[in-house]
């Protein structure tokens, strides 16, 4: 519990010093403060990694289980895809708002109470391991370690998630920016590339969250077949889900054929995070179920 | 033309009403804008399920909503909304469209990306694009257009080229096969449903309590099943940790297999799951109780004797045997049919019923109660009485039991879907083409080109192989 704390308190530290260093890369555009805030997002993302590491040799298995563990994996795997983006990309001004929302997110993740962050063992319903892959790691010792259904159901999920979350910032971006360039003249927007390249941003990150909150879905399903002998039972969590997937859906259908780009697309990629948000928080808050971390 | 349309007309309206009606039907679900209507509809309607508590007593209802409302809410089931006719027929339209849009559109794509190639071009239409260029590279044509297809093989692209004489036409693409994701992404879907909708018409779910040491018959099927042992491991904490059962398979009469099983561990047999769900103390059997004689003028009674179920037990000094042959875990008694039968599973008001035999001879049957010994005597006439003292109660293990044949299909389905997912998402259709032109000493390259999806990949490729064309040979 302390060392995943400590991890945390830097980690949250970091987050806020990311988000303050590319503002000021964003406002005073020295490419000094745009590297050095894109090595802090570095330093952040290694604390983040130690968070889950420190977490999962304190409880014992994979730290997806509880409210808290899987908002520090929600960042971590936001950090990571941003990371990436900018990597490829090299648009360094868009981290201002990507690390905002993580620097919310940490904010969120910090005040929960303190029955939500408390190391639990697994409940039985979720104590799930790979046979395939216990096999393939006893020789070594190291059957423990062994991934299952929860783990890669959860996992792929926050991928999703924070796919969605990307895309929700770039939409925020391209909504202010589109309003600028259509204005004209020299704007507080210019250290952002045009707004055809955030929309396409935003859509290469929806691209990534889709397929992934599928997998994360369909994976639910299997393991809930294979677990306990149905595949949908259309708990609130499973009905969000697939509230969330279906508004992506219609982003996807929408863009690629009907060319709902720009404006449109970023209201449905705005909406679609808003579902994400009930999806986690609400229905973990509001309605009861296996799946809720808050009860 | 106009004597073409007249002819036409009575072959239009010859056509069988069906056939018409066959047409409108199919074109109004080979629509996108239908798929973007079920989508968010979908989406809208199933926060109402979400709000409104599903499957709740009427009463529930009326205290929530009030009687308009409620009445609108039976009215329009959503109150099991996710099962109601106009739920499912709002899926059923998403299955058709899927349906209908890939029969309409995969075959002419399957054949257009098989016959692709198009080297004989109108070299206008390069400039058409959005991603185009022109450069001059200081070499003959003839080198260049090696150097063209060097380029684009590097960047692992299929090339082919035509003409002759200082002047080529060349056509280069690269991951077709990524413009077939979406269909196999949708065929995904169907079979997911398909397995869904096969395991809900041949599958069936069912329940089984199993008393260790006991045997069931598997409904619809021919073997049995017994459980040997059921037990639950804790958490140092003392939280509770696994609930385990272990089972044997009979089948033939012979014991073919056996398994612990735990919550999200089944034992399968023959296309048969049977999943850990619940557990208890049975109600209606024991495996020892504790009984002790009592003579009715004392108030203590003597030293408790175990007796185990339906074992015939000797009370030690006196001349009667008891057998146990009955439990009750919350004893009640129905006048109207003269039986005894449990109000609850829980142990409220536990009582045995005795077979008390005198030198041999069955004497009484009485049930007796440890809540309150000796309201009735255990046997009339004697001065002796017998007293219920305690029990060891017997484990049961609730077993869900399910058949379903769909799984196999759901798990096909998962697998194509993840294909499709990389197809779709990650393999992009790229098309570029080139022409080759002789200008004087050097040599004028024109290409443009398009790419279905992430252009800045696109981009930097066209870029790269650019400026691969352009290097000149002596680096």
């Amino acid at each position: 519990m302390i060392l995943s704390l400590v991890f945390f308190t830097f980690s949250f530290a970091f987050y806020f010093i990311t988000t303050v260093l590319y503002l000021g890369h964003w406002i005073f555009k020295k490419k000094w403060l745009g590297q050095t805030a894109t090595a802090f997002a570095f330093v952040a993302l290694m604390s983040t990694t130690m968070v889950l590491i420190a977490r999962a040799g304190e409880s014992g298995h994979a730290p997806f289980s509880n409210l808290y563990e899987s908002m520090v994996l929600f960042i971590w795997a936001t950090n990571a895809g941003y990371l990436l983006m900018e990597f490829k990309h090299k648009f360094k001004a868009i981290g201002a708002v990507v690390m905002g929302i993580e620097s919310i997110a940490m904010l969120a993740a910090s005040m929960l109470p303190y029955r939500f962050k408390s190391v639990e063992p697994l409940n039985p319903a979720l104590q799930n391991k790979w046979h395939w892959m216990m096999d393939l790691l006893k020789p070594w010792g190291f059957e423990k370690y062994a991934i299952g259904w929860l783990d890669f159901h959860v996992f792929t999920t926050f991928v999703g998630y924070a796919g969605f979350a990307i895309s929700f910032g770039l939409s925020f971006i391209y909504l202010v920016k589109n309003w600028t360039e259509q204005r004209g003249g020299r704007s507080i927007m210019d250290a952002f590339p045009e707004a055809r390249t955030i929309d396409e941003l935003s859509y290469r990150a929806i691209a990534w969250g889709f397929p992934f909150l599928a997998v994360g879905i369909v994976s639910g399903a299997v393991w809930a077949n294979y677990a306990w002998g149905s595949y949908w039972s259309w708990d609130p969590k499973e009905t969000w889900s697939l509230i969330t997937w279906f508004i992506y859906a219609a982003y996807l259908h929408a863009r690629v054929t009907r060319g709902w780009r720009g404006r449109r697309a970023a209201y449905l990629s705005i909406a679609g995070f808003l579902a994400v948000i009930f999806l986690y928080w609400g229905v973990s808050f509001v309605l009861p179920g296996l799946h809720a971390y808050a009860s | 033309m106009p004597e073409n349309a007249k002819e036409a007309a009575p072959r239009a309206g010859g056509r069988a009403w069906w056939r018409v009606a066959g047409s409108k039907v199919w074109y109004f679900f080979n629509s996108l804008k239908l798929t973007l209507f079920v989508l968010i509809t979908l989406a809208i309607v199933s926060i109402f399920g979400t709000v409104v508590e599903q499957n709740a007593p009427v009463e529930d209802y009326l205290r929530s909503y009030g009687e308009g409302w409620t009445k609108a809410i039976l009215y329009l089931h959503v109150n099991d909304m996710y099962h109601s006719y106009w739920f499912t027929a709002l899926l059923a339209m998403l299955a058709l469209n899927i349906i209908v849009c890939t029969f309409e559109r995969f075959p002419p794509k399957w054949k257009g990306l098989l016959n692709h190639k198009s080297e004989k071009f109108d070299s206008k239409l390069i400039e058409k694009f959005t991603n185009h260029q022109t450069f001059s590279v200081a070499a003959s044509p003839d080198a260049v257009k090696e150097r063209v297809i060097a380029a684009f093989r590097k960047k692992r692209y299929g090339i082919i080229s035509s003409g002759g004489g200082g002047e080529w036409k060349l056509y280069a693409w690269r991951g077709r096969i990524g413009r077939l994701g979406s269909d196999v992404t949708h065929i995904s879907l169907l079979l997911i449903l398909l397995g869904a909708i096969v395991g809900s018409f041949k599958g069936y779910k069912d329940f089984r309590a199993i008393l260790v040491g006991e045997d069931v018959s598997v409904p619809n099927a021919e073997f049995k099943l017994r459980l040997d042992k059921f037990w639950i491991d804790y958490y140092d904490s003392g939280q509770i940790k696994q609930y385990n059962s272990l089972l044997t398979v009979m089948d033939n009469g012979k014991e073919v297999m056996q398994k612990q099983i735990w919550v999200n561990e089944p034992l399968y047999y023959k296309g048969i799951r049977f999943y850990q769900s619940s557990y208890g103390t049975a109600w209606n059997k024991v495996e020892e109780a504790q009984v002790a004689l009592k003579l009715k003028n004392r108030d203590n009674p003597g030293d408790p004797v175990t007796v185990k179920w339906e074992e015939l037990k000797a009370m030690p000094g006196s001349p009667y045997s008891v057998k146990l042959v009955n439990y009750s875990a919350d004893f009640a008694y129905d006048e109207k049919t003269n039986t005894v039968f449990s109000k609850s599973a829980e142990a409220n008001n536990p009582a045995v019923q005795l077979e008390i035999y005198n030198n041999g001879k069955l004497v009484a049957t009485p049930w007796l109660f440890i809540k309150y010994p000796g309201i009735f005597p255990a046997i009339p006439n004697s001065d002796t009485d017998i007293v219920f003292m305690g029990f060891k109660g017997i484990m049961y293990s609730g077993l869900s039991i399910n058949k379903d044949p769909g799984t196999n299909i759901v798990w096909a389905g998962t697998i194509v879907m993840g294909i499709g997912f990389i197809l779709a998402f990650f393999v992009y259709h790229r098309r570029v083409w080139i022409t080759v032109r002789n200008s004087g000493k050097s040599s004028e390259v024109k290409l443009g080109g398009m790419i279905n999806k992430n252009n800045f990949v696109f981009e930097k490729e066209l870029k790269d192989i650019v400026e691969a064309i352009s290097a000149s040979k002596g680096e």
